[in-house]
C-alpha cells in the first residue's frame, strides 16, 4: 500500500536544487532538475555514500556520487557509469496544491 | 638462505650488480635528450593551465567543462591513506603538466623531430613496428608523436588515433565512452588524469574484426620533474578481438616524476581484449594509473600486468563481469628492486551469472625491495554459478625484502566457486644447493628458480615482449644469489 510523502513547496526547491527527507530510517532525495522533479534514494549503491552530497547536473539529470564519482540518470536510477553497476530506487512524485509529494511504499 | 654474517662478503658483488643494473638502464633507457620544446609548462597545476591544454588542442566545451570539474574533484579530495607511506613523497607543486614537443602525430618517422626519432630509435620501436606490428603510437612527454595503423585494418574499420585526434576526429564516439567506466571522480588520480589529459590510445574494433597483430603504444618520458597523463579507450564491437601492448621508459633522474594513466576497456558480446602492459619507468618515476574493464555477454578481457621498474606503482587492473558467461584475466608479475614499492594486483567483479574469472599475481622481492598484492574478488547478488580462482604468490630473496597480501573477497552469492591461494617462499639453500650439484653456478641457478617462479606468466607474453622481460629480469638478478 503506497502512501504520500509530504516534502516541501515547490517554491522551496530552487532549480538545481535538492532535499532530503527521510522515509522509515530510509533518507530520499529530491531534486529539481530545471524544473522537473525526481526523487531517488539517497545511498550509493556501489558502497552507501549519499549521493545528494554529489554533483547535480540538471541539463542531464544525473547526479554524480561524490566517494567514487559513479552517476546515476535520476529519471531511472540507473547508473551511467562505474564503479556503481545496481540501479538505485526511484519514487513518484506528484505536486498538488504547490506541494512536492512523493509516493513511498 | 644465508644469514646476515654469510651475506656480508656477497654484498659486494650484489652492489656489482646493481651498479651494472644501473649503468645498463642508463644507456638503453635512462638517457634524456636535448629540450627542443614547442611548449614547456612550468611546475605547478592551475586552472590556468588546465583551461589552456583545452585551448591549444582546440577541444569541444564538453572536454574543457569536464576538465575543469576534474580539477575541482582533483582539489578537493585527500590524498589516499591507504596503499604505500611512499605517496606521501608525491609533490604536486613540482612537476611539469604539459610539455609539448612536436606539431602533430607524424605518420612518417622521418617526419618526427630529429631528437625524438633518435630516441625511438635507440629505443627499438621502428623496427618493432616493421618486425611483429599492427600498428605503433610513440607519445614523448605530454603527446604522441608518431602514429600508423597497417593500412588492411583501417580499410576494414579499425580505428587507431592517439586520443587527441580520435577526439577531433570522432567526437561522438569518444564522447559516448569517455569516463564512463572510469569516472572523473573515481578517486584523486583519476581526477587529476581528467583535468590534465593528453595523449594516448583510442582504439575501436568493428564487429567480428580480428586484428592478429598486437597494436602497440610507447610512452617515454623526457624530462626531469615530467607529468605524463595519457587515457586510452579501447572498443571491441561484437565477436572483434584485439591485443594492445604498452611499454614505457624514463630517463634516470635524483627527482620525480609521475605517471598518472586513465585506461578504459569495452569488450563488446562475444569479443576478447588482451592487454599487455611492460613498466618498465625508471626508479624516479610515480606510476599510480587506474586500469578498469568491462565485459558483455561472453566477452574476454585479459590483463597482463608486468612491473619492473618505477618509484613507486600502485595499480589494480579490473574487469566488472556484466554480461552472462563473461571471463575475466588478470595476470600481473612485480619485481620490487632497492627503493621500490610495487603495489599491484587486481580486481574482479562478477556482476552476471556464469561469469568467470582468474587472477594470478607472481611478486619477487630483493634488495630490500617491497611487492604488495592489493586484490578484490566480489560477486555481486544474482551473479549465480560464477567461478573465480585467485592464486598470489611472492618470492622473497633475501632477509631485507617485504612482501604482502591484502586480498578483499565479498560473496554476495550462495551458488558461486570460489578459490584464494596465497604463498610466499624463499630462494632456499637447498634449491640452490640441489641444482648447484647438477653442475649449474650459483647465480645460474637464481636465475632459473626466478625464471621457472614467473614463467606461467611470461610465457603470455607476446615472444619478443617475453625474450625482452626474461632479459630484464635476468639483468635485476645480476649478483643477487649470494
Amino acid at each position: 500500500m503506497s502512501s504520500l510523502l509530504e516534502v516541501c513547496s515547490v517554491d522551496e526547491l530552487e532549480p538545481g536544487s535538492c532535499r532530503i527527507v527521510d522515509w522509515d530510517g530510509d533518507q530520499i532525495g529530491v531534486f529539481n532538475c530545471d524544473g522537473e522533479i525526481l526523487a531517488m534514494e539517497d545511498r550509493c549503491s556501489h558502497d552507501g555514500a549519499p549521493l545528494a552530497e554529489g554533483v547535480l547536473d540538471p541539463e542531464s539529470c544525473t547526479i554524480e556520487c561524490p566517494r567514487h564519482g559513479a552517476i546515476f540518470d535520476l529519471r531511472t536510477g540507473i547508473p551511467t557509469t562505474l564503479p556503481a553497476y545496481i540501479p538505485v530506487e526511484t519514487f513518484p512524485v506528484v505536486v498538488e496544491d504547490g506541494l512536492i509529494k512523493i509516493e513511498v511504499d | 638462505m644465508a644469514t646476515p654474517d654469510q651475506t656480508r662478503v656477497p654484498l659486494t658483488s650484489e652492489e656489482e650488480g646493481l651498479k651494472d643494473l644501473n649503468a645498463d638502464y642508463t644507456e638503453r633507457y635512462g638517457f634524456h635528450d636535448a629540450e627542443n620544446y614547442l611548449f614547456k609548462a612550468p611546475k605547478g597545476l592551475t586552472r590556468e593551465l588546465v583551461e589552456k591544454i583545452s585551448e591549444f588542442k582546440n577541444e569541444p566545451q564538453w572536454m574543457r567543462e569536464f576538465r575543469l570539474k576534474s580539477l575541482d574533484h582533483f582539489l578537493a579530495r585527500e590524498m589516499p591513506t591507504w596503499g604505500s607511506p611512499m605517496l606521501a613523497e608525491v609533490d604536486f607543486d613540482n612537476i611539469h603538466y604539459f610539455v609539448r614537443a612536436s606539431e602533430k602525430p607524424e605518420r612518417s618517422w622521418d617526419d618526427v623531430p630529429e631528437d625524438v626519432k633518435k630516441t625511438f630509435d635507440r629505443l627499438g620501436i621502428p623496427e618493432a613496428e616493421r618486425s611483429f606490428l599492427a600498428g605503433v603510437g610513440a607519445q614523448y612527454e605530454s603527446e604522441v608523436v608518431y602514429h600508423q595503423v597497417n593500412k588492411d585494418l583501417e580499410d576494414q574499420g579499425v580505428i587507431f588515433l592517439d586520443m587527441d585526434s580520435a577526439l577531433r576526429d570522432h567526437e561522438d564516439l569518444v564522447r559516448e565512452y569517455f569516463a564512463t567506466i572510469i569516472p572523473a571522480n573515481d578517486n584523486k588520480l583519476a581526477s587529476l588524469n581528467s583535468a590534465v589529459w593528453s595523449g594516448g590510445s583510442f582504439v575501436y574494433v568493428p564487429p567480428g574484426v580480428q586484428v592478429e597483430m598486437p597494436l602497440q603504444a610507447y610512452f617515454r618520458i623526457n624530462t626531469e620533474n615530467m607529468g605524463q597523463f595519457e587515457r586510452t579507450i579501447i572498443i571491441a564491437d561484437e565477436g572483434s578481438y584485439v591485443h594492445y601492448v604498452e611499454g614505457c621508459t624514463a630517463p634516470t633522474y635524483s627527482s620525480d616524476s609521475l605517471h598518472s594513466a586513465v585506461v578504459e576497456l569495452i569488450a563488446k558480446p562475444g569479443a576478447r581484449i588482451r592487454y599487455t602492459t611492460v613498466q618498465n619507468w625508471s626508479q624516479n618515476v610515480f606510476n599510480l594509473v587506474t586500469k578498469r574493464a568491462v565485459a558483455e555477454k561472453d566477452a574476454t578481457v585479459e590483463w597482463v600486468d608486468c612491473n619492473l621498474g618505477s618509484k613507486l606503482t600502485m595499480k589494480y587492473p579490473s574487469v566488472y563481469l556484466m554480461g552472462e558467461r563473461a571471463h575475466g584475466e588478470i595476470l600481473s608479475i612485480a619485481f620490487a628492486g632497492k627503493g621500490q614499492h610495487q603495489d599491484a594486483g587486481g580486481k574482479i567483479v562478477h556482476v552476471a551469472p556464469n561469469t568467470t574469472s582468474n587472477i594470478f599475481a607472481k611478486s619477487i622481492s630483493k634488495d630490500g625491495g617491497r611487492s604488495s598484492y592489493r586484490g578484490l574478488l566480489e560477486v555481486a547478488k544474482g551473479a549465480v554459478g560464477s567461478k573465480s580462482k585467485v592464486v598470489c604468490d611472492a618470492l622473497l630473496l633475501d632477509e631485507d625484502s617485504r612482501s604482502d597480501t591484502y586480498p578483499t573477497i565479498r560473496i554476495g552469492e550462495d551458488n558461486v566457486d570460489v578459490g584464494h591461494e596465497a604463498t610466499v617462499s624463499k630462494v632456499g639453500d637447498e634449491q640452490l644447493f640441489y641444482l648447484m650439484s647438477h653442475g649449474i653456478d650459483e647465480e645460474e641457478a637464481g636465475k632459473l628458480i626466478v625464471n621457472g617462479f614467473i614463467e606461467p606468466i611470461v610465457k603470455e607474453l607476446p615472444m619478443e615482449y617475453a625474450v625482452e622481460m626474461n632479459r630484464l629480469i635476468e639483468l635485476q638478478m645480476e649478483g643477487s644469489i649470494g
